[in-house]
């Protein structure tokens, strides 16, 4: 049980150096309150929705691509299927959609040509989403009308639906702060592991009997208690400020827990490739903050343009961001995550191994 | 033993290759290269059980080399080495479990205390915990830490530290203690503690340790291995290297009117006269201090001390690598 002993000590060197501790918990709670004052009353100026073309004519067609995006407050995606974009609404991803139904295309251009004729167009929202039902219901009917070139008759189904979600600030900044809390983890996992090779205390236990992965284990079980300490911290702290937790807590824990065991791979790897603590630190911050800016740990993703999207896609915590705040604030379930969760299993494993053969080699004789 | 012996022993037993049973350390032919620099070069050398054995040398000779290798801490590119007659390369855990090591750099874990620093070193050497807290604590009163067993150790003064590095390479009781520059940075009265403590050890371990100070190895050694270059250049106690080695003797002179004619007048008579400041070196094969101050008197100069210059270990290096030790 030399790994214990390990695990005890690396505790001890921890939570007695305040400085340390301050850095993981203050940090992140101090981004934590000043993004929630900062943006506050920031709402993203444009409403991502949905559009289900079940009448498939050119006409709903041109609808989609031309007529609704005309208005400058909506960005419009295509869906298959109703069921499926009711699935986006669920999940926040997008926050009303448009379904066209059959008979669609006929019905206007029986109207252009001056021959009376009925308009349909379901249009599906959360009803706790205030700014939806008022605004985009209006914005709809107005572009109808106009594609159309009528006044009436134009009838625009509105269907609330109860996704339960009511998404406050705390209830969007939370989840992500976790995140940021376990980016953090990468110059800790670094820092405490470098200290160590540096100042030559992992030579003076490696003259003892003691193996290579016995180290590895007593570092990682005490910076996954860390990270542990971290995540129920911050969720305490979320739950204080008001924060609605509809999900599966568990399984949202499960995704830090991955994403917390990616970071302290990662951690290894350049505690094995710093030769010091000052080479290390600033190496690790280096990437972690923007790494955290492009996750979405503190802003929405959909306001960045696409490339950035695509690069933080590479990394796991954006994954771990939209995966727990569609855990957490939306109630979504296990199928519902379930590639980022592939994902972030994938990243945590890799990570993890690729830390231990790189660490594991400085040790090795 | 003479040197002469105690080399063809070793010459004998590195042509068997295997280990003899009176040695706690020996090393065959013993190498590490870092790329083309070669630190430590074809080392063979047995370290009797029980003996206190000095390494010792510049900085940069390969000292620390040659401890890493024996601690398993770096694999011999050329060569082994056997402690208590188990092979570096082979079996290192068991080595391992055989020393005490005392790193050259006193690496603690900063914020435990001296106690809980001990009682790690204990249990990763596989102690029972209770008995890990017994050895500590005796070890503590030992060294003089009682008092501050429950401080973090990043408080601590250099001295104490290096009390504690020694602790704990003495807390699995181990056979062989290896002592990798022990007194390093230490004021003159810290050093003289630890020196005295590493005395009183003498015997009851076998002990192997690194030095670049003359006057450790002179003080506390029962053989000491000049080492320059990777290589062992010289082998013997003490008192052996500096009769086999140093030849001549030096007096030392102290006076007034040490005027050129003296020097001239004794430079006729002796083979190295100098005088620095004032004061006089005068070194030959055979000296006699009467008639040196007698031929001074004679010269007109007036003596006010002369004594002979203990040789130190110091002057054999010097003979040997032709460099000084501290350069």
């Amino acid at each position: 049980m030399r790994f214990w002993q390990l695990f005890l000590r690396n505790l001890k060197e921890t939570y007695r150096d305040q400085l340390a501790l301050g850095f993981l918990l203050a940090f992140p709670l101090l981004f934590m309150l000043v993004f929630g004052v900062a943006l506050g009353a920031n709402e993203a100026p444009s409403y991502r929705i949905a559009a289900v073309d079940d009448d498939a004519s050119p006409i709903s067609a041109s609808f989609i691509t031309e007529g609704l995006p005309q208005a400058l407050t909506l960005e419009v995606e295509l869906a298959s299927s109703a069921a499926d974009a009711l699935a986006s609404l669920k999940l926040g991803d997008i926050r009303a959609f448009v379904v066209i139904p059959p008979g669609f295309g006929e019905a206007v251009v029986a109207i252009r040509s001056g021959t009376p004729a009925n308009l349909n167009l379901d249009l599906t929202y959360d009803e706790s989403d205030l700014a939806v039902s008022g605004e985009i219901v209006q914005t709809v009917r107005a572009i109808l009308g106009e594609f159309a070139a009528i006044e009436s008759p134009i009838t625009v189904n509105a269907h609330p639906v109860n996704t339960q979600a009511k998404i406050t600030q705390i209830d969007f900044i939370a989840p992500g702060i976790i995140i940021f809390g376990l980016l953090i983890m990468i110059p800790t996992s670094a820092r405490i592991m470098t200290r160590d090779k540096e100042n030559g205390y992992l030579r003076r236990l490696l003259t003892t009997p003691t193996h290579p992965w016995e180290f590895i284990l007593g570092y990682s079980l005490c910076l996954l208690l860390i990270a542990v300490i971290q995540i129920i911290f911050f969720l305490l702290i979320g739950w204080l400020f008001g924060m609605d937790i509809l999900g599966n807590l568990a399984l949202a824990f499960g995704v830090y827990v991955l994403a917390a065991i990616a970071s302290i791979g990662l951690g290894m790897v350049v505690a094995a490739l710093a030769k010091s603590q000052t080479q290390a630190e600033p190496l690790t911050w280096l990437f972690t903050m923007p790494l955290a800016i492009i996750s979405g740990v503190w802003f929405s993703l959909g306001s960045m343009p696409s490339y950035i999207r695509a690069i933080s896609q590479i990394f796991p915590y954006a994954h771990a961001v939209e995966a727990t705040r569609a855990i957490l604030l939306r109630g979504a379930g296990f199928t519902a995550v379930g590639s980022d969760l592939v994902f972030l299993v994938a990243w945590a494993v890799g990570a993890i191994l690729l830390g231990i053969f790189m660490f594991g080699r400085t040790m090795r004789a | 033993m003479s040197d002469q012996a105690v080399r063809n022993l070793e010459n004998s037993a590195a042509e068997a290759q295997r280990p003899g049973p009176a040695c706690a350390v020996q090393t065959f032919n013993l190498t590490r290269a870092f790329g083309r620099l070669v630190a430590v070069d074809g080392i063979s050398l047995s370290i009797k059980k029980g003996e206190l054995f000095a390494l010792l040398g510049p900085n940069g000779a390969g000292k620390t080399t040659v401890i890493s290798l024996l601690c398993c801490l770096l694999k011999p590119t050329g060569g082994t080495a056997y402690v208590l007659g188990h092979d570096i390369t082979k079996e290192p855990y068991e080595v391992k479990k055989l020393i005490g090591v005392s790193p050259q750099e006193t690496t603690l874990s900063e914020r435990l205390n001296p106690l809980e620093n001990l009682e790690l070193i204990a249990r990763l050497h596989d102690l029972p915990k209770a008995k890990a807290h017994q050895w500590s604590c005796l070890l503590l009163e030992t060294m003089g830490l009682s008092e501050r067993a429950r401080d973090q150790v990043r408080n601590f003064s250099g001295g104490m530290k290096r009390r504690l590095s020694l602790a704990m390479a003495l807390i699995a009781d181990p056979q062989i203690l290896i002592l990798d520059e022990p007194s390093l940075g230490l004021d003159p009265q810290a050093r003289r503690a630890v020196w005295e403590y590493i005395e009183h050890l003498k015997g009851e371990k076998t002990i192997l340790l690194t030095t670049h100070y003359m006057e450790e190895a002179d003080y506390l050694s029962d053989r000491v291995g000049i080492i320059d270059q990777g290589r062992i250049v010289s082998l013997g106690s003490p008192s052996e290297l500096k009769t086999r080695l140093l030849d001549t003797h030096t007096i030392l002179v102290k006076g007034w009117n040490l005027t050129q004619n003296v020097i001239a007048s004794l430079q006729q008579r002796y083979q190295g006269v100098k005088l620095e400041g004032n004061t006089l070196t005068v070194s030959d094969r055979h000296l006699d201090l009467h008639e040196l101050i007698e031929q001074l008197r004679r010269d007109g100069a007036s003596v006010r001390s002369a004594y002979f210059k203990e040789s130190t270990l110091e002057d054999v290096f010097i003979k040997i690598t032709g460099k000084e030790l501290r350069a």
